[in-house]
């Protein structure tokens, strides 16, 4: 009888340490959300290499445990994901990301045609317009600048920052930005139709020339040189960016570029899903504040959308009629590489198919990750 | 020739890591002293004798073993902070405390001299080598029982602190413009200011409360940075096609009307006639493709297989 009585006890304990013993309705919530993200990559395509990541991170985040000191916890000093997290939470995984993004990047579309770097900065009017809402909804500034850059429409710079100006807020941010990224091809389609007419979507763009090597080789340089001497608290991200580009364009370090664009970003990618996604548990994440930043994070992204294709309209005043740009790449000033230079495409082609206007979408589309990565160094220098 | 151009290289790099290692303890400042010490900081024996506050200024770890500390000019080589001690590294922005009590057989951070209460106290730090001094402050005569004499600012010198008066209209009425003062809440191994405000945040919610200031600078910035490099960009996309035009030129030897023809057609016509003349051509790509649905033999295995091998040459 004691024998079985002990059993019993030692099942006892062993039932608290369980996770069905420990749910909340906020754990349940966000194993929900987690396998949203989940459908959502594998039945509609949305950002998968993103959001399979940050779901299944949002699941492991979520599992309930009993806080016995067994390090098992992200946010337990020294259990191994805690030790993963460090990359996020130190800043370094978002720099490692745009070294793969430099490495993969072609910026001939921009090279060919410079004016298009205009719609990349217009777009950040997103960010900003989000840093207006966040402070009028009670934010400080500094964590309305952490929020604000999701209008960046650039992941790994809304967690570079948000680590510096806001970490209590990091997770919401990452989690909103990457969501968004995942839904532009929901979000911009109607504001794009919206805010065109019919013969401003058929406006056909003059082919871009062909850009030389030399001047591929000079633009990361200059770039660097340029946006860094501008904004030098954005030398962490455009720094690893343009000599990513510098390693593809170069030609005479191809191994380097290749493990920078494939293994590397591959590797980082996966590290940083899994523990952004896993940085959402329930009680951390959960709060008023959170939904206030999904909201924001939203509006965000539709004042940066409203501001490409406004300034491109606004543009083509003042350019020769065979020289104007269809304002349906105006969208694409929101960095979100290469999703929202796709739907510029797809909804071109919806009102012509024989107008194709992805290589055009892609100049602002870049433009957009360094104006992004600029607008980040500039809030940072101000409020970090 | 290659050789010496090699080595000067070399010794140049040499001799810039050297150089950097030397500047980093030029980033230990003298931060605050305390002369009369009767009801303050006690050592690691439970004594009380006047002491002298080190700060590392850089955002890196500095040793300061090696180093000299002493309070006669003339003899810039009174205390060398002993060797092999870990606790000699200084981590960024933090501080070391030495005992002014002349015992220095009690540890690395008692140093051989102490502080005259009646009259100007002359410290100085000097490095390593006992003549490059690092820095050097005179604490007043007639010092106040315990309060201390220290930088307004941690780690700042005059040069910093004037800058801070010429960007900062406000900064003199709020804080003087001295750079040494007396501090009667004595901070020994923390910073001489306590910040319980984050002055930069603050300022935005005082001057900047709807955001519109940081809007207009922000994208006045961002356009900027862009526009300039538009700027660039074109001027260097100018260059290039001329030069692509004088190429065209020479070899063909065609007139610049005609080499602005062949230059300025697209990727996409390129490409339209490359994949043309292959449609054309390359009939023969089929020839060996036998479409079958026997069993194929395959004579190698991924284990004997160039391709799963490291046998490829490398890659540049």
């Amino acid at each position: 009888m004691d024998f079985i009585s002990f059993l019993g006890d030692n099942l006892a304990t062993f039932w608290t340490y369980t996770a069905f013993a420990n749910i909340t309705v906020g754990h349940g919530i966000m194993l929900l959300v987690g396998l949203t993200f989940i459908y959502l990559a594998i039945a509609k395509e949305f950002e998968p290499m993103l959001l399979i990541p940050i779901g299944f991170g949002i699941l492991i985040g979520n599992i309930p445990f009993k806080d016995a000191g067994l390090q098992l916890g992200i946010y337990e000093e020294g259990s191994v994901l805690n030790i993963l997290y460090q990359g996020v939470t130190s800043g370094w995984y978002p720099p490692l990301i745009f070294l793969g993004i430099g490495a993969m990047t072609d910026f001939s579309a921009l090279i060919s045609n410079p004016k298009l770097m205009l719609i990349g900065a217009a777009a950040q009017f997103g960010i900003f317009g989000a840093y207006v809402l966040a402070l009028a909804i009670g934010f400080e500034p500094n964590q309305a600048g952490a929020i604000g850059i999701i209008g960046g429409a650039d992941g790994p710079t809304a967690i570079f920052l948000s680590s510096k100006l806001a970490p209590n807020l990091m997770g919401a941010i990452a989690i909103s930005a990457y969501s968004y990224m995942a839904l532009v091809p929901v979000i911009q389609p109607p504001i794009m139709r919206l805010l065109t007419s019919k013969k401003e979507r058929v406006i056909r763009m003059k082919p871009p020339r062909v850009v030389s090597q030399t001047e591929k080789i000079l633009f990361p340089i200059f770039g660097l040189l340029l946006t860094c001497f501008l904004v030098p608290s954005g030398l962490p991200l455009l720094g690893m960016l343009f000599f990513g580009n510098l390693l593809k364009e170069s030609g005479v370090t191809r191994r380097l570029a290749e493990t920078a664009r494939g293994p590397l970003i591959d590797t980082i990618t996966i590290l940083l899903g899994i523990t952004v996604g896993a940085s959402t548990q329930a009680t951390q994440f959960l709060t008023w504040d959170s939904i206030k930043i999904f909201g924001l994070g939203a509006l965000s992204f539709i004042i940066a959308t409203t501001a490409g294709i406004l300034f491109v309209k606004l543009f083509n005043l003042f350019l020769k009629k065979d020289n104007q740009i269809n304002p349906l790449i105006g969208n694409s000033g929101v960095s979100a590489v290469p999703d929202s230079a796709r739907i510029s495409q797809s909804v071109g082609l919806e009102y012509d198919p024989s107008n194709y206007l992805l290589m055009h979408a892609m100049g602002p589309n870049v433009a957009g990750v360094i104006g992004s990565a600029v607008a980040a160094g500039i809030l940072l220098g101000f409020l970090g | 020739m290659k050789q010496k151009i090699r080595l000067g290289l070399l010794f140049l790099l040499l001799s810039i890591v050297c150089s950097v290692q030397a500047q980093r303890t030029t980033a230990l400042r003298i931060n605050e002293v305390l002369v009369i010490n009767e009801d303050n900081f006690v050592d690691d024996y439970g004594k009380r004798f006047p002491w002298i506050e080190i700060y590392n200024s850089s955002p890196g770890t500095v040793n300061i073993a090696g180093c000299f500390l002493t309070n006669d000019i003339n003899k810039p080589k009174m205390y060398m902070v002993p060797k092999g001690d870990v606790l000699t590294r200084i981590r960024p922005r933090q501080h070391a405390l030495f005992w002014a009590d002349k015992m220095p057989t009690r540890g690395t951070f008692h140093v051989n001299f102490s502080l005259n209460p009646e009259e100007p106290n002359f410290i100085a730090l000097f490095d390593s080598d006992g003549i490059t001094l690092i820095d050097s402050v005179t604490v007043p005569a007639g010092q106040q029982t315990d309060i201390s004499y220290g930088l307004i600012e941690d780690g700042w010198d005059q040069k910093r602190l004037n800058e801070e008066l010429r960007l900062n209209a406000n900064y003199k009425d709020k804080h003087g413009d001295r750079l040494w003062i007396y501090w009667e809440k004595v901070t020994p191994s923390s910073n001489n200011k306590i910040l319980d405000t984050n002055e930069k945040i603050e300022n935005f919610k005082e001057n900047d409360s709807v955001g519109a200031g940081m809007t207009m600078t922000a994208m006045g910035v961002v356009f900027a940075g862009l526009i300039i490099l538009y700027l660039i960009f074109k001027s260097i996309g100018n260059i290039a096609v001329n030069l692509s035009h004088r190429r065209v030129m020479k070899a063909s030897g065609v007139t610049k009307e005609q080499a602005k023809d062949i230059t300025g057609q697209s990727g996409d016509i390129y490409a339209a006639i490359a994949m043309a003349i292959y449609e054309a051509t390359e009939l023969h790509d089929e020839e060996n493709t036998i479409l079958t649905i026997k069993n194929t033999a395959r004579n190698y295995s991924p284990w004997s297989s160039k391709i799963y091998t490291l046998r490829e040459a490398p890659k540049r």
